[in-house]
């Protein structure tokens, strides 16, 4: 029983002498949901999530591609928290934490930030029907014979005629 | 008179005028703290003597923690005004410097120079400036009893400015 | 004295723009050839008055004149002459003057090029660019006056221009020739508000329509890419794009111009799509103001933004202005120019053409978007939020490739309708090439997906762009002339042909030299004490020492370091810290070797106190193509302005000259 007392109070004090140097993230984080990683997966995946966040000093560049001290900072923080086990999403979520949504360099697709997300495809469905729609109604309109320009029909005559030359 | 043109320029034109007449006035580069109203990140540091401090310890009392460096100009601006403060509030509130991207030398040298308001802690990695989401210097964060962050201010404070900030604190 | 000649000659302009903008409407509309006469003389008065006032501020920059407010605040005696004379746009009011110049230029340049045979159109014309003139002569006379005397005591030095701006001789013509770009919009938009007012677009106002598009376009293209090439010379990140706000300022009206150029093609081919080009023609302009305010007033984020500054409101009234007029006399007016009645196939050239259309449109939007998000955002949720890199790369990319795709095969197909085995055959003969830029992919850079694609599509579109462009001089070839000789006589005889399907080639290569920058860059940084080694790909970085050196205008520190490869000396690198007086944090000045196949990049981060320097040195591969496509564009887009040898152009020119006397 005392020795076990003993071993408990050993293990409280190393905790505390770790916990001194422990990073700020640690608490939290909670547990890593991941491996942790070493190597050339490490790097791979350092870069890559660094070129999701948004450097917030020069605010136009990425983490992975900012010269700046605090970015290299921020790649250092990321390539620990990827090798302590942590996975893509807690440490993205890590850094939102810290600097908001912001830091995210692509807004995450949920709520409001689908708009940004979805209209490109609105945009590309709604031409394409128009495109569509121009082209049945054109289709409608073929026996109707064209009053056309005079001029432009002289004009295009001759480009006919060059062409074919 | 073209129905279409006119309604779908129409949808164009007025959103994207008022959005961009709202636009003004806000300064797109200030980033709002997503600390506010919540527990202060968990640090535990050393000052220029080797001597630890946690965040643990700040509990019981507010506490005004400021980001700073000796490489940066506003920072040796707000100096004097950290100076006074300390001494006024001193025993009532705790005012704890963490400096980060910097040399213990020149830290060393700094407070030799211009003296010192309370403890600076070393933050090497910048791991603690990245947890609470630091990206200028210097940075103010305002924490209450608890350990709660009530407030921050990015910049150098003003002598009032800090003296508000500090009687809000519960 | 300086300041009061300048505010002067300022002054003049706008009272020339305040007259002439009435007078060339009312002369437009009253089809009066006196009025017209008039016009003509204000828009060459009207650029006299801005060369002059231009002329002014170059002599106060260069003899260092601190009396007068601008030069107070951007010049320098410490600054070197070359300098000197570029801080005329190294700030927010002088660059305003400038664009005062270039909008002159241009106006004149229409009054004199297009002064015969386009009587209909030209009074409207002049008008519209007077009444352009008129709100940009205002801002320079008033709320961005650069000549405002500067309040005693007059300084006997000033700070300098933006550091970063003069860190590179790119500087000196990149922003001119974005500006070329920019303000020559005005043309073409100008061009068109005539169009709509005169209820027609002919043939004979469709060609100049298209050359005054064609040339800021071209204009456009190249500072875009120079200020790319700038971005990756200056500012040590090793990339040349990074999709913030201001570059995607000065894509949005790209994207619309080229959309534009090619639906033009198809107006003047069809008949069809007229109103569609004017639609494209005026949102071009649009986004260009857009863009001006975007980038001058602040409320987006942005390495190279101007500060907040208060003729922020006055751009957005000026935009608010401009698309309230152009979406109403769009309304009233745009049924009046009638497309002839055509059928137009989807598998047909014209096909290519719609949806080329319907793409560009589609990655203008998305970047619109995009851009103006954070605003939305903030206006909506009350949150920050950023839109980068991932989020364009992820949606334009396919885009991009779609258009690529479609560059290869519109030009395959024939125009109009036609039979299923024909196209069949026009689609599939370009296959082996297709399948050569594969392997030739695979071959160079291994198995990286995009590029495997990327040089697919590539392969398929060159074979197909040689094949169409080379046509006429094969066929004149066969026909028994020497084939430089046919080359010649076929580039003469359609240069605008010949001319677009160099612009293709140009596009290409940039496409895959984009492609392959993109995906393979390798990195490596270190810190290094003097005769340390950093080593990247077959490079090895000897780093030999660091040294401070005091310039009049700045504090530098650079780095010696040795490049071997093989054991071989190749050269030295000396990138950089400029430290200047007026800014806190060092700039970091890479330097870079460049080569045809890769380039090396190397930048100095830090140095330490014990002369250990922190070094960065980046791999690209293929960058250079991206600067020699763009050139390539270049030089395409100006043969499409020659007029063809003989045919056309000439004798409608003489029919018109004839009609005219």
């Amino acid at each position: 029983m005392r020795t076990a007392a003993a071993w408990l109070l050993t293990a409280l004090v190393a905790a505390a002498a770790l916990g001194l140097d422990q990073p700020p993230s640690a608490a939290r984080l909670g547990q890593p949901a991941g491996p942790p990683l070493t190597g050339a997966e490490l790097e791979r995946l350092t870069e890559e999530l660094s070129s999701l966040m948004r450097c917030p000093v020069c605010q136009g560049l990425s983490v992975a591609d900012s010269p700046t001290p605090l970015a290299a900072a921020m790649k250092n923080e990321v390539r620990e928290l990827l090798a302590a086990g942590y996975d893509r999403q807690q440490v993205l979520d890590y850094f939102e934490q810290s600097y908001g949504e912001f830091i995210r360099l692509a807004p995450r697709a949920e709520g409001f930030n689908l708009t940004v997300w979805l209209a490109p495809a609105a945009i590309l469905l709604l031409g394409f029907a128009l495109i569509l729609a121009r082209r049945r109604a054109s289709r409608a309109r073929r026996p109707a014979v064209a009053e056309a320009d005079a001029e432009l029909e002289a004009y295009r005559e001759r480009v006919r005629r060059e062409v074919a030359s | 008179m073209n129905r279409t043109v006119l309604i779908v320029g129409t949808l164009i034109t007025v959103p994207l005028l008022v959005f961009l007449a709202l636009s003004f006035g806000k300064d797109p580069r200030a980033i709002d703290s997503p600390l506010i109203g919540k527990p202060a990140p968990a640090f535990a540091l050393r000052d220029l003597d080797g001597q630890p401090l946690s965040l643990a310890d700040l509990r019981g009392q507010p506490a005004v923690l400021n980001f700073w460096a000796t490489w940066c100009q506003p920072c040796i601006v707000e100096h004097p005004v950290l100076m006074t403060a300390a001494r006024e509030y001193a025993g009532r509130v705790r005012f704890v410097g963490i400096v980060y991207q910097d040399e213990p030398e020149l830290i060393r040298r700094f407070q030799v120079e211009r003296g010192a308001w309370g403890p600076a802690l070393v933050d090497p990695d910048g791991s603690v400036a990245i947890a609470y989401g630091v990206y200028g210097a210097p940075e103010t964060f305002f924490l209450d009893s608890t350990g709660t962050v009530r407030r921050k201010v990015t910049g150098a404070l003003g002598r009032m400015q800090l003296a508000s900030l500090i009687e809000e604190l519960p | 004295m300086t300041s009061l000649v300048g505010q002067g000659l300022v002054l003049v302009g706008l009272l020339i723009c305040a007259v002439g903008a009435p007078l060339a409407f009312a002369g437009g509309r009253a089809r009066s050839a006196a009025a017209l006469a008039w016009s003509r003389r204000l828009a060459l008065a009207f650029a006299g008055a801005m060369l002059a006032a231009n002329l002014v501020m170059e002599y106060a920059l260069i003899t260092h004149d601190f009396s007068v407010s601008y030069v107070a605040s951007v010049g320098s005696r410490a600054t070197p002459l070359h300098i000197a004379i570029v801080s005329l746009w190294s700030s927010l009011e002088g660059s305003i003057l400038f664009w005062g110049l270039v909008l002159g230029g241009f106006t004149a340049a229409v009054a004199v090029l297009q002064r015969r045979g386009h009587d209909d159109y030209l009074g409207y014309t002049l008008g519209t660019l007077f009444a352009i003139g008129l709100f940009f002569s205002f801002l320079i006379a008033g709320p961005a006056n650069p000549f405002r005397p500067t309040p005693l005591p007059i300084p006997l030095d000033g700070p300098g221009p933006n550091p970063l701006l003069q860190n590179h001789l790119l500087m000196i013509i990149h922003p001119p020739a974005l500006y070329l770009g920019y303000v020559g919009m005005s043309v073409p938009f100008a061009m068109a508000v005539a169009a709509l007012l005169r209820g027609q677009l002919g043939p004979t106002w469709l060609r100049p329509l298209r050359n005054w598009l064609i040339v800021p376009t071209s204009f456009l293209t190249l500072g875009i890419m120079l200020g790319g090439w700038w971005s990756y010379e200056v500012l040590g990140w090793g990339g040349y794009w990074a999709w913030d706000p201001v570059e995607n300022a000065s894509f949005l009206p790209w994207l619309t111009a080229i959309a534009a150029l090619h639906s033009a093609v198809v107006m003047q081919r069809r008949g069809t799509l007229k109103a569609w080009t004017v639609i494209l023609i005026m949102t071009t302009f649009l986004l260009t103001i857009l863009g001006t305010f975007l980038t001058r007033s602040g409320v987006v984020n942005s390495v190279h933004s101007f500060t907040q500054s208060p003729i922020g409101p006055l751009f957005l009234g000026f935009l608010g202005v401009a698309l309230v007029a152009s979406v109403v006399l769009l309304a009233l007016r745009v049924d009046t120019l009638v497309s002839e009645p055509s059928e137009d196939a989807i598998v047909a050239r014209e096909g290519a053409f719609l949806l080329n259309n319907l793409i560009l449109v589609t990655i203008m939007f998305t970047v619109l978007v995009g851009t103006l998000f954070p605003i939305i955002a903030e206006a909506v949720r009350g949150v920050k939020v950023s839109v980068g890199e991932p989020f364009y790369n992820r949606m334009s990319v396919p885009a991009f490739l779609g258009l690529l795709l479609l560059m290869g095969m519109g030009p395959a197909l024939p125009w109009g309708r036609a039979d299923r085995a024909t196209v069949r055959r026009a689609l599939l003969w370009p296959l082996p090439a297709a399948a050569v830029g594969t392997a030739l992919a695979a071959l160079l850079f291994g198995t990286n997906g995009y590029i495997l694609v990327t040089g697919a599509i590539a392969g398929y579109a060159l074979w197909v762009t040689f094949d169409q462009g080379l046509r006429p001089a094969r066929s004149r070839a066969r026909s028994g002339e020497a084939l430089p000789r046919a080359l010649s006589s076929s580039v003469k005889r359609s240069p605008r042909s010949i001319g677009a399907y160099l612009v293709h080639l140009g596009v290409v290569i940039t496409f895959v030299a984009i492609a392959i920058s993109a995906n393979l860059q390798s990195s490596s940084e270190a810190v290094v004490a003097p005769g340390g080694v950093l080593e990247i790909d077959e490079y090895r970085l000897v780093f030999e020492r660091a040294a401070a050196e005091r310039q009049p205008h700045r504090a530098v520190q650079k780095a010696t370091v040795r490049v071997e490869r093989d054991g071989k000396l190749l050269g030295v690198l000396e990138p950089s810290l400029n430290q200047y007086p007026t800014m806190r944090e060092p700039i970091i000045t890479p330097a870079v070797r460049t080569g045809l196949g890769h380039d090396l990049y190397l930048t100095l981060m830090s140095v330490d106190p014990e002369g250990r320097a922190g070094l960065r040195a980046i791999v690209t591969p293929a960058v250079a193509w991206i600067w020699i496509g763009v050139f390539i564009m270049v030089a395409g887009t100006a043969l499409c302005l020659v007029r063809p040898r003989t045919g056309l152009a000439t004798a409608a020119v003489g029919a018109a000259q004839t009609a005219t006397s």
